[in-house]
């Protein structure tokens, strides 16, 4: 994956580039808004990671407008230091595709990264997804692993579909709380793992190889590789 | 010319004019009344008086008239009156003055005139007619009569003008000394708190005026501005305790890996454990953050229809794990759709708060339910009752403060900003947070105002600003 990323804090730079290049991604860099939408205007990003408030010369939101007018779809991930949900709002509105508040921790910024391209890629209307033996109807609503039918919640439908739709992603606590419960907001507490816990009963419990894993510092994923 | 700006003397002269004012528009139709009824009326009676003697002249000759003349005047019925009956030579005949006056016309007709009556001067109103064969008949009145009342009607005229001017400016003069003496103590007061000291208050009584009234708006105010100062400087403590304790952690924590220098692994560990305390303390940051932007009522712009019973059902959901674990009972009790207008986040949050804390609080096999009932007028109303502890009724109010909580749950995780939160956003909604006894646990209600529009989407997760809904491939 080729990001671009518009930034000008070093130390957030530095730490952003390097988490990237571990985990397998090349990255451009610019500090200036006025560069950073000449790039992003003229080479082939997967995503952008834009500062909000860059020093000077142009407004991030302006960028992504500017952006959006010249019809490029790259997908852009906010930065910002704005926690307001109106300046969220506005981020999205002005055609951004995911916000994330300063600070950050990395695992969040690379797992809603992933999320975002893999988003662009597959925008076809799915009925059925599957990940190794695990089935799931999104029209029957019928959730089956191998021959086995599995009895869900409505909710535990929900976590387990948004989790099959970013299989072999890491999604975030964060992720699951905005998407499944829609809640914006922190409710302080780790009721999601227990959630994660509660799901994994019954998707994994009686079966040799687990396919919802805990991801360390980061959150979960369902995958059917090691 | 300083006194002219007070507005306590402006007033009464203000007051002065129009009382002068209103006594010149009720002497002026008084006057004209009095010049034309009574004079008037007047001419009326001496014409018919004259019409009377002509009568009898007509009918008894000027012999009759004469001796008629002569008796009236022998018994006095004549009065204040003039009469004089004269040959067609002006040559008296009967009557009681000696001879024609001088200055009356020999043409018939009404006037009047200044005569010398028994050597004085004075006004007369006359009737002169010319009877058959050329006889005069002169009927006259004399109007000095009136002179003195009319005198009177003055003199009582001026006196209530000297009255109300008098009046006028005394009463501006103490007018204006008492109400600068109110707002002079006013002046004291809001003196004594610009130099910092809140705790004054405006004197005010308990059946009071329009000042008073006004001293009691000011003195709320001051409670409530008391109370906000209060609120900053309590949370700037609360912040500098809740802050400084992971802060003080985290310091200690990172200067023992710069003096130790441990292996590896225990490093990462303790760095692991710093980076958990920077959570906190962003955390209760964030908490902060999102109060401010509460208190400012900002996110009011933002309020749509949202269905409260969805909203809770959401939440309950939500907790339905944590209750499990904890071996209580968590539910949920509505009837039917309950919209209201407000903000989706906010109130979800708020409910996710009040469950939360309720099922903190709460024993292991005890009960939280939340309740969201409709009222007649619409109105919605969410409770979420518990079976814990509950809150002594004295501590209510302090639960509701920033940063507060009870001693009895030292210990317990969470920044302690849970309640006041949920109260911020229920005031944001023009609610209050009600606390009550649930006998035993605690009680806490938050009533909506309703919203009359119907809801648009049947039944969403948490109904949601329609900006936020940016996972099309999840959705």
């Amino acid at each position: 994956m080729k990001v671009l990323l518009i930034e000008d804090n070093e130390r957030v730079t530095q730490f952003v580039l390097k988490g990237l290049a571990e985990s397998g991604h090349t990255a451009d860099h610019t500090p200036s808004g006025r560069d950073g939408m000449f790039l992003a205007a003229s080479e082939p990003y997967d995503a952008i990671i834009l500062d909000r408030m860059l020093p000077g010369d142009i407004d991030g939101l302006a960028i992504i407008e500017a952006l959006r007018k010249a019809g490029k779809r790259t997908p852009i991930l906010i930065l910002s230091a704005l926690s307001d949900v109106d300046e969220r709002i506005r981020g999205l509105r002005a055609g951004g595709d995911d916000y994330l508040t300063k600070p950050f921790a990395f695992g969040e910024l690379l797992a809603r990264l992933d999320a975002l391209t893999r988003r662009a890629q597959a925008e076809t209307v799915q009925t059925k997804l599957e990940v190794a033996d695990l089935r799931v109807d999104l029209l029957t609503r019928r959730v089956m692993r191998g021959s086995r039918d599995i009895a869900l919640q409505p909710r535990e439908f929900k976590l387990l579909e948004y989790l099959m739709r970013h299989a072999d992603q890491v999604v975030t606590r964060t992720m699951l709380l905005e998407n499944v419960w829609d809640y914006h907001f922190d409710p302080q507490t780790n009721l999601i793992d227990v959630h994660i816990s509660k799901l994994r009963q019954k998707i994994d419990a009686d079966f040799e190889r687990p396919l919802l894993r805990t991801v360390r510092n980061a959150g979960y994923t369902l995958t059917s590789h090691d | 010319m300083k006194a002219l700006r007070s507005s306590a003397l402006r007033l009464s002269i203000g007051y002065t004019c129009l009382g002068l004012a209103a006594l010149a528009l009720f002497a002026a139709p008084l006057w004209y009344a009095w010049r034309v009824t009574i004079e008037d009326s007047r001419m009326d009676i001496l014409q018919a008086d004259a019409q009377r003697l002509t009568d009898v002249f007509q009918h008894d000759g000027p012999e009759g008239l004469r001796s008629f003349i002569a008796e009236r005047i022998g018994m006095q019925i004549a009065n204040e009156r003039l009469l004089l009956f004269t040959d067609p030579n002006l040559k008296p005949l009967a009557g009681n003055i000696g001879a024609w006056p001088a200055n009356v016309p020999v043409r018939p007709g009404n006037y009047t005139l200044k005569l010398t009556l028994d050597g004085e001067p004075t006004t007369v109103a006359l009737v002169h007619d010319e009877l058959a064969h050329g006889y005069h008949l002169l009927v006259g009145r004399d109007i000095a009569f009136y002179v003195p009342l009319e005198r009177r009607f003055w003199y009582a005229l001026i006196g209530a003008v000297a009255i109300l001017l008098t009046l006028g400016t005394l009463g501006g003069v103490l007018i204006r000394r008492a109400l600068m003496a109110r707002i002079h103590v006013v002046r004291a007061t809001v003196s004594a708190i610009m130099q910092g000291d809140l705790a004054h208050r405006l004197p005010t009584q308990q059946m009071g005026d329009e000042l008073n009234t006004l001293s009691q708006s000011i003195n709320r105010m001051l409670a409530q501005i008391e109370q906000l100062v209060h609120g900053v400087r309590n949370v700037s403590n609360a912040i500098a305790h809740d802050l400084r304790t992971p802060l003080t952690e985290l310091r200690v924590r990172l200067e023992e890996l710069l003096l130790t220098r441990p292996q590896p692994e225990v490093a990462f560990a303790e760095i692991d454990a710093a980076v958990a305390d920077v959570d906190r303390v962003i955390s209760i940051f964030n908490a902060l953050l999102r109060l401010a932007e509460i208190d400012s009522g900002m996110r009011r712009s933002g309020f749509i229809t949202v269905d409260l019973a969805e909203v809770a059902a959401s939440a309950v959901d939500f907790y339905q794990p944590a209750a499990e674990l904890k071996g209580s009972h968590l539910q949920l009790l509505r009837d039917g759709p309950a919209p209201v207008k407000g903000d989706p986040v906010l109130l979800a949050q708020a409910l996710s708060n009040l469950i939360d804390n309720a099922l903190k609080y709460t024993p292991a096999d005890g009960h939280v339910v939340v309740t969201v009932t409709r009222g007649a007028d619409g109105g919605v109303t969410v409770t979420v009752a518990d079976s814990g502890p509950g809150i002594p009724e004295a501590d209510r109010a302090k639960v509701i403060e920033r940063f507060y909580r009870g001693d009895t749950s030292r210990g317990t995780p969470g920044v302690g900003l849970g309640l006041s939160l949920v109260e911020a956003i229920a005031r944001l909604h023009g609610s209050s947070l009600g606390l009550a006894d649930n006998g035993p646990g605690l009680r806490v209600s938050m009533a909506l105002g309703q919203d009359t529009r119907p809801i648009e989407r049947p039944a969403p997760a948490a109904p949601q600003r329609g900006e936020l809904q940016h996972e099309p491939a999840y959705l």
